[in-house]
């Protein structure tokens, strides 16, 4: 179903981010080839010139994607007014196979870009450019991603037929075991309580003794906490955190919560868990390239602010999980 | 030794049809709080020389470490980053963008720095008033006299209090009196301890008394005469 | 405390709106086609948006579930002694007929649409008074009592009259008398509406008794229409059955349609744009070549050019998106978009009297940005770059 304001939007994104994605991968293709440190030829210049263009790429990619990311996830709330039997956009998501995956690779690929940029910045703090090589490389390797990430997206718009008849959340998502398969049966609330709290807390003492002092296990430890922990959220949003802001036990829906009816909470609550994961997993990434020429001081310093940073949106993102769960509690859900 | 150039070449469009060969073999050695003029014709290569010295390019062969810093393999980033902590830019015709207020011409280099405008208008009015301007300040640049355009350009070249000066035929479009202003000026900031160099072929400043040394440049090479 | 790296961002974003005012006429122009672009898509947006609301707002007064006999794959009369065998099916709450037609006024040029249905048999009518004006909704013992919708009173150019006629057939005139009439804010639907009791239509039209045009099915539980609609269908093979979630996606699907339609052609519109934006952007005059050269040489780096040009691009669409999109709500709300009312609306029943009201929700918003924002953005970064990367001994002299 093209023609609709939503996919056309995120057609028209996914191109515009594509031809952007060409032509920084037409400028790591010639750095990777002609790249001369030091020399003072016309070539050199120019490549030197055309780093800031890939980077400067890369950097409104990132913005885009981060754009059709909401936008895909706001259109699957408006397709599912079109596909019959899907009530919200985890109903429009399932509508067909390619639904969840695109939504997937453009969550990974936020990620991505993100540590491309991050790479990309650690590199230009260096007088040597240490990372030259890596980065283009890299960057290389980003584009397949961002062409599954297209296609995936257009294959799940062309596949969206308006008569097609999905399961809604209430039934994905939802207790009543007995009709359609759930996705996230089998995990007791109390258990899931404990074990989020649990991680927040091993979270915060990982990133407490990092910042008493650096070890570099310890930070591949945290790293790897911070993925266990973004799943474990992703799941405590959907079947915990998520009712209580709807306050309906039964409607548990990762998506509802992006609406206007909930105040965008969904946007506050996902904004600082991805920011707080990236910032929670770059210490260990950035780590991988501190041995190289003249980066040790510059990978430190950034590694100390991204482990606060990951610490400080830890603490927001926790506040606003139990928000409502705190606020039903004292209230008694009267609020 | 503020300004210490070694064997320095520069070599435009190296290995191309149109290759020329701007600078050979310089060497040259200004120490701190001297004052020095590079004299040759246009095309001597003194403007390349200056260019070099100011961080704007690297030389093509050489070594060439200006308040310290080696240049020669430094990406162009670098050499900007440096330049705009140890070089202040006095220009041909001044280069003011007339559409700006002279306050603003002369803050223009610390945009970049992220320092809050309050301070960047300490640091100007000090200025202005230095240099008996403070009345232009929310003038446009294009609407004051060529004497007040000559102190804006200077203003603009130590606002970061860089510890070089260079300037670029700064005497090129000015009558005697305002050249002469010019190199008053000059003298009083060598005096306070800044490190100048000028490219010229104005006699009105070679032989000005406060010039240490003049270098003369022809061909891309210092003429020993 | 600010950072200096924000400090340095506000600075930058200082020069870059000065820069902006000095070329106010060049910045102005792009600015003012960048807004038109957005004020049309937000426009078409918007009335989609306000049009989608009010059809699902109308539609809670359709029923549940719709019966209609269908024969050679065309609607025929429907008998009444199928609701007999409704009875059967548990969870309907009540099988109401309906006639519901178009009468085509000879003498006037007009076409009404006419319901004739007994209102006091369905469940939760109260609701209906409601959308009335002044007046009562006809009784069902009351014979020739209607209620009109607003533009039915001035086509009959009634005056101060309450009473009109209508030809049946046979042409022989039946009188009848208002008793009520619309609110104009249901005027999407009840413009030229007549409402009258089910005897009364039946009469207008010569419907033999017995057959009505369609069946009003009525639910107690609504989240059972669909399993209510599957038995109602496996009892009457020959009967189409709509149920009422199926009428709203329909009608989401047209309104999508249309205004993806119109996408495409602003699409085209946009491209223009983006030529121009390029255009403008990548011109780079001697002045603004000297500005750039001198700028690197007092210790600007490339990105901060690069950010110059990006806080300008991001200036311009900003303005330009608050600019049409407040002139696209105006126009939407207070002109009832005017402008493209020929396009968007294919039938007829939209007049101007007819109040569009959008709630522009954050997404829509986004929405709009993706179509605008994102191509200008993407069609400055290389005029930009070009733009940063002047090399700096451009400014010096010989």
């Amino acid at each position: 179903m093209f023609l609709n304001p939503w996919s056309l939007a995120l057609s028209l994104c996914s191109l515009v981010v594509l031809l952007l994605g060409a032509i920084a991968g037409r400028t790591a293709v010639r750095v990777l080839r002609f790249w001369e440190p030091g020399s003072d030829s016309n070539r050199q210049i120019r490549l030197e010139n055309e780093i800031w263009l890939s980077s400067t790429l890369v950097a409104y990619g990132l913005g885009f994607q981060i754009i059709t990311l909401i936008l895909f996830v706001l259109a699957a709330d408006q397709f599912c007014q079109v596909i019959v039997g899907a009530m919200c956009a985890t109903g429009a998501l399932l509508a067909n196979p390619f639904g969840m995956p695109a939504l997937l690779i453009k969550l990974v690929g936020v990620f991505f870009y993100g540590f491309w940029i991050l790479l990309h910045q650690l590199d230009i703090r260096s007088e040597h450019y240490p990372l030259v090589r890596i980065k283009y490389l890299a960057l290389l390797l980003l584009l397949p991603l961002l062409v599954l990430d297209v296609t995936l997206q257009t294959l799940y718009i062309a596949g969206i037929k308006p008569d097609i008849i999905t399961s809604c959340c209430a039934v994905v998502f939802g207790e009543d075991i007995g009709r359609t398969a759930n996705l996230m049966t089998g995990y007791s609330q109390q258990g899931l309580l404990a074990t989020f709290i649990g991680s927040i807390v091993v979270l915060g003492l990982l990133g407490g003794g990092l910042l008493q002092r650096w070890r570099s296990w310890l930070a591949k430890l945290y790293a790897a906490g911070w993925l266990w922990f973004f799943g474990l959220a992703l799941v405590m949003i959907t079947t915990v955190v998520s009712s209580y802001v709807y306050a309906m036990p039964f409607h548990k829906c990762p998506f509802c919560l992006l609406k206007p009816e909930y105040h965008y909470f969904g946007f506050a609550l996902y904004g600082t868990l991805i920011a707080a994961a990236f910032c929670g997993t770059s210490p260990a990434f950035a780590g991988l390239v501190r041995g190289r020429k003249g980066l040790s001081a510059i990978v430190a310093r950034y590694q100390r602010l991204a482990l606060i940073l990951s610490l400080l949106l830890l603490v927001i993102f926790s506040g606003l999980s139990f928000y409502h769960y705190l606020k039903y509690l004292i209230s008694g859900g009267e609020g | 030794m503020l300004i210490e150039l070694c064997g320095v070449s520069k070599i435009y469009n190296q290995g191309r049809p149109n290759e020329v060969r701007a600078l050979s073999d310089i060497d040259l050695v200004v120490e701190q709080g001297s004052m020095v003029c590079l004299k040759g014709p246009s095309g001597s290569g003194k403007s390349t020389l200056l260019a070099i010295i100011g961080c704007i390019f690297p030389p093509t062969s050489g070594r060439a470490a200006i308040a310290t810093r080696q240049l020669a393999r430094l990406p162009d980033r670098f050499l900007t980053l440096h330049r705009r902590e140890t070089i202040g830019f006095i220009f041909q015709r001044f280069n003011i963008l007339p559409e700006l207020t002279v306050l603003d011409n002369i803050t223009l280099p610390l945009l970049p720095l992220g320092i809050a405008p309050k301070e960047r208008k300490r640091r100007a009015h000090e200025l202005l008033e230095r240099f008996a301007i403070s009345h232009r300040a929310q003038f446009p640049a294009g609407q004051i006299s060529g004497g007040e355009l000559q102190r804006v350009a200077i203003a603009r070249a130590l606002i970061n209090n860089q510890p070089i000066i260079l300037a670029d035929e700064p005497t090129a479009h000015l009558d005697t009196t305002l050249s002469r202003e010019f190199m008053a000026i000059m003298q009083q900031l060598q005096v306070a301890g800044k490190t100048i160099v000028i490219a010229s072929h104005d006699p009105l400043v070679f032989e000005h008394p406060a010039i240490n040394r003049t270098i003369n440049i022809k061909d891309g090479r210092i003429h020993v005469p | 405390m600010i950072p200096k790296n924000i400090e340095k961002q506000l600075n930058i974003l200082d020069y870059a709106l000065s820069s902006l005012w000095r070329r106010r006429l060049k910045s102005l122009s792009v600015l003012l086609v960048f807004a038109a672009v957005i004020f049309l898509l937000a426009s078409f947006q918007m009335v989609t948006q306000a049009l989608t609301a009010k059809a699902k707002q109308l539609l809670v007064h359709t029923p549940e579930i719709t019966l209609q006999q269908m024969s050679a794959g065309r609607q025929e009369a429907i008998a009444l002694t199928y609701s007999h065998q409704l009875a059967e099916i548990f969870g309907i709450r009540k099988v109401v007929p309906r006639i519901w037609g178009y009468y085509f006024d000879e003498v006037r040029l007009a076409n009404y649409t006419i319901i004739g249905m007994d209102l006091s048999e369905i469940p939760g009518n109260a609701l209906l008074d409601t959308t009335l004006l002044s007046g009562t909704m006809p009784e069902k013992a009351e014979q020739g009592k209607v209620v009109v919708g607003q533009s039915i009173t001035k086509s009959l150019e009634l005056g101060g009259r309450l009473t009109f006629s209508l030809f049946r057939p046979d042409l022989s005139l039946k009188s009848f008398e208002i008793s009520g009439e619309f609110a104009p804010d249901t005027d999407i639907l009840s413009h030229d509406l007549i409402v009258m009791n089910l005897a009364d239509a039946r009469d207008l039209f010569s419907i033999p008794t017995g057959l009505a045009t369609d069946l009003c099915v009525y639910v107690t539980n609504p989240q059972e229409i669909e399993t209510i609609a599957k038995k109602i269908s496996a009892a009457l093979p020959g009967v189409r059955v709509l149920t009422r979630p199926q009428i709203q996606k329909t009608y989401q699907v047209v309104f999508g349609w249309r205004s993806g339609f119109g996408s495409i052609c602003l699409l085209a519109a946009l491209a223009a744009f983006a030529i121009l934006a390029w255009d403008k952007a990548s011109g780079l005059s001697p002045e603004e070549k000297r500005e750039i050269a001198i700028l690197k040489v007092l210790g600007w780096e490339t990105g901060d050019i690069l950010a110059v040009r990006f806080w300008e691009s991001v200036s311009v669409s900003g303005l330009a998106c608050l600019v049409g999109i407040t002139a696209a709500y105006i126009h939407v709300v207070y002109f009832a978009a005017s402008l493209f009312r020929p396009v968007l609306m294919g039938w007829s029943v939209l007049r101007p009297e007819l109040q569009l009201l959008p709630r522009l929700a954050a997404g829509d918003i986004l929405l709009i940005l993706a179509f605008t924002v994102i191509p200008y953005l993407a069609a400055t970064v290389i005029p930009a770059w070009r733009n940063a990367t002047v090399p700096a001994d451009a400014a010096l002299g010989g």
